[in-house]
């Protein structure tokens, strides 16, 4: 598949959600501009985009919070809009905002929510025991939110989510504000969570998480929707190669000569003792480069390898930072 | 049930934090019994008396004090005593018999008794009640004295027939006639003052409440509900009925404990509970108004005193609404407070019922559906708008 703006047509009829054409205006301002895609079941979708981008009103209408002015949007097939109730059953919402009662525990909270989620009571006791575990609450369960520190409060807000086994789970940018430790256990839930074939929709501006967690990315800016792909597509759209800096001792005139004529290098130069590269896959082309350079006699002593992110595909679509 | 789930997890919050318990419930019992007390019918004037004399005839005096009706006669050892009570105000007013008060009598010399008082009591108005028993032993006396200088007859014997003549023989009495309605009707007991006060603490109660309901709001609460399979009306109707709830809890305690602890009487049961089932739905949709409106707790908070106090001031719950001028009384019917009042009034002044109170009743049931449709809406469009 090519990275391109999206085209529905690709879209299976039985994606865990398929979006097409939803816009949304607040006034003047229009915050989403017909924006499409769709993500099937296991999958990892990551809408990447600065704050103020349209993540949060797009995923509000997704889940069926906010009426759309235009638009659709199906879950599991299933038509959703703001007064639909039993289709939002398949939808598991982890908001921005820690949406808990800091004057209950962890265990009311889950309780409250599994309730309005309508499972029974057994199978509510067996769930929250099960998402308590999994989000490593158990211990605390007893004790009141208000209590917790932020992590905690982050984990609970994404356990709230996933109660009743949702078969779409929308986590709109969970990490934001907790230390390296607990965003470290988030994404790793939300790995596990994918990896037992729930659709995921994750909303982030942090490059890494977007690069790390999701199978396939949105990157939306002032409400548009500017490509989607998978990392390597997005980066084959931008037209950007990696490049590899070689720093080594010997002739080196004679070890750029010798790899120019290799089908992944495309630009070979000397500046000093470093050799700089720019090749198609370089974590597939390095060993031959390297055993090509050592064979003319060149000592290699350092090697730097740099990959174009999607940073550099938001700057290229959108002409400024990720972080603006 | 899910309107009962998010009502009952609203009723859990606001007993988690047990300062509550104290503000809703345990603190209008409190001011009911202390209102009680002050206007109430209960309470029994105190006279502080020593008897230095200590004989048959200053005796007499004191039985006759023990005898006037709705005075406490509270005997002491010292005249220090007597001073000490009125002035530390364990009683309203003070009596000291003289330790030669026979002796003067029998002499024929004038006697004094030395009253005690504070003006900031009700001893002006006990000092009457004292005189009169007084005056009437002076006239036993006078009568003792005339008889022993007639007809030689000793003085005690003389004084026996003369206090024999005193209660066989007709004599003049003052009787009572009330005439006209009491400037403060019913301000003689623990009525009156439970019934304003039940419906400022409801309407306040609801009022202040609307901080959980933006806390809710604020916290993103409200809209993650929405995202579960839960309609907006529910949600609204659960967090409606978690404000009602916890106002007609309120009342119903205060009603129950006030009638059991302090044998308040409320009128018809029937009717009483119908206007505090519809005085709570004002204060519920008075509360959903407030926390629809309102950005912030502490507005809100700020906004529900004001409202809650001086609603109540308006509608009667604080001054009772006879003693308004005739506009103002007209003007404070804009509160709910007023007809709230008004209904409590019929029930407990004329003995009234439902029947009675229908137009109350009615214009309470008009306040609450107004007041909840229009909070209604204003939530709905805040939950589910951007």
């Amino acid at each position: 598949m090519t990275a391109t703006t999206p085209d529905q047509s690709a879209a299976p009829a039985t994606s865990a959600l398929r979006c097409e054409g939803l816009s949304k205006s607040f006034g003047d301002l229009q915050a989403v501009k017909n924006v499409s895609f769709h993500i099937e079941r296991g999958e990892t979708y990551g809408l990447l985009g600065p704050n103020g981008a349209g993540k949060t009103t797009t995923i509000s209408m997704v889940c069926g919070v906010l009426a759309r002015d235009e638009g659709e949007v199906l879950v599991d097939g299933q038509s959703m809009s703001s007064g639909s109730v039993d289709v939002k059953s398949l939808i598991g919402y982890v908001p921005q905002d820690l949406a808990i009662y800091p004057d209950l525990t962890a265990s009311e909270n889950m309780r409250f929510f599994a309730r309005l989620y309508g499972l029974s009571r057994n199978d509510a006791n067996s769930r929250i025991d099960e998402v308590l575990d999994t989000i490593g609450l158990s211990d605390r369960a007893g004790d009141l939110v208000k209590t917790y520190s932020g992590g905690m409060k982050r984990r609970l807000n994404i356990g709230l989510g996933m109660l009743h086994r949702p078969k779409l789970l929308i986590l709109d940018e969970p990490t934001v504000g907790v230390d390296p430790q607990s965003r470290n256990a988030i994404l790793e839930n939300v790995d596990q969570l994918s990896g037992e074939g729930m659709a995921v929709l994750y909303t982030t501006h942090y490059m890494e998480e977007a690069e790390r967690l999701c199978d396939r990315v949105g990157i939306i800016d002032e409400g548009e929707l500017k490509a989607e792909g998978t990392r390597r597509e997005l980066v084959s759209l931008v037209g950007e190669h990696d490049r590899i800096q070689i720093e080594g001792a010997g002739d080196l005139e004679a070890g750029v000569a010798a790899v120019r004529d290799l089908p992944a290098v495309r630009e070979a130069s000397v500046a000093g003792q470093v050799i700089s590269l720019i090749v198609n896959e370089a974590r597939n082309t390095l060993p031959e480069l390297l055993s090509t350079i050592t064979g003319t006699g060149v000592q290699v002593r350092s090697i730097d390898v740099a990959e174009p992110d999607l940073e550099a595909v938001f700057l290229h679509l959108t002409g400024k930072a990720l972080r603006d | 049930m899910k309107p009962l789930t998010i009502a009952a997890y609203n009723l859990k919050r606001l007993f988690r934090d047990r300062s509550n318990i104290f503000f809703v419930i345990i603190l209008p019992l409190v001011l009911i019994m202390l209102l009680g007390s002050v206007f109430g019918g209960t309470f029994t004037p105190e006279v502080a008396v020593y008897d230095a004399s200590e004989d048959e005839r200053s005796r007499r005096v004191v039985d006759a004090l023990e005898q006037v009706s709705d005075v406490d006669i509270r005997l002491t050892d010292s005249e220090d005593d007597v001073v000490d009570a009125v002035s530390g105000g364990r009683a309203q007013a003070g009596l000291v018999i003289p330790a030669d008060f026979s002796a003067q009598i029998d002499q024929g010399s004038a006697v004094t008794v030395r009253y005690f008082g504070r003006l900031d009591t009700l001893a002006p108005q006990l000092q009457s009640a004292v005189n009169a028993v007084i005056a009437r032993e002076s006239a036993v006396i006078r009568a003792a004295r005339f008889a022993n200088s007639e007809t030689g007859v000793s003085l005690d014997q003389a004084t026996s027939q003369a206090q024999s003549a005193l209660d066989e023989l007709p004599a003049m009495t003052v009787a009572l006639s009330i005439v006209g309605d009491d400037l403060v009707p019913d301000a003689e007991g623990f009525d009156s003052s439970a019934a304003s006060q039940l419906l400022l603490f409801v309407f306040l109660t609801s009022l202040t409440g609307s901080v959980a309901l933006i806390e809710t709001r604020n916290l993103g609460l409200s809209r993650r509900m929405l995202s579960t399979p839960t309609s907006a009306r529910t949600v609204l109707l659960g967090e409606a009925l978690g404000r009602y709830a916890i106002g007609l809890m309120q009342g119903l305690i205060i009603m129950g404990g006030s009638a059991l602890l302090f044998g308040v009487g409320w009128g018809s049961p029937g009717a009483a509970t119908l206007i505090m089932v519809l005085f709570a739905l004002v204060g519920a949709g008075a509360g959903m108004l407030v926390g629809s409106l309102l950005a912030n707790e502490q507005q809100a908070l700020a906004i529900g005193l004001l409202l809650g106090l001086g609603g109540a001031a308006l509608g009667g719950s604080m001054v009772p609404l006879e003693i308004f001028p005739d506009t103002l009384r007209t003007i404070a019917h804009i509160m709910p407070h007023a007809w709230g009042n008004d209904a409590f009034a019929t029930l407990l002044q004329d003995g009234g019922g439902i029947a009675d109170i229908g137009t109350e009743l009615g214009i309470l049931a008009a306040y609450a559906a107004g007041l909840l449709l229009i909070s209604s809406y204003i939530f709905r469009r805040q939950i589910t708008s951007g």
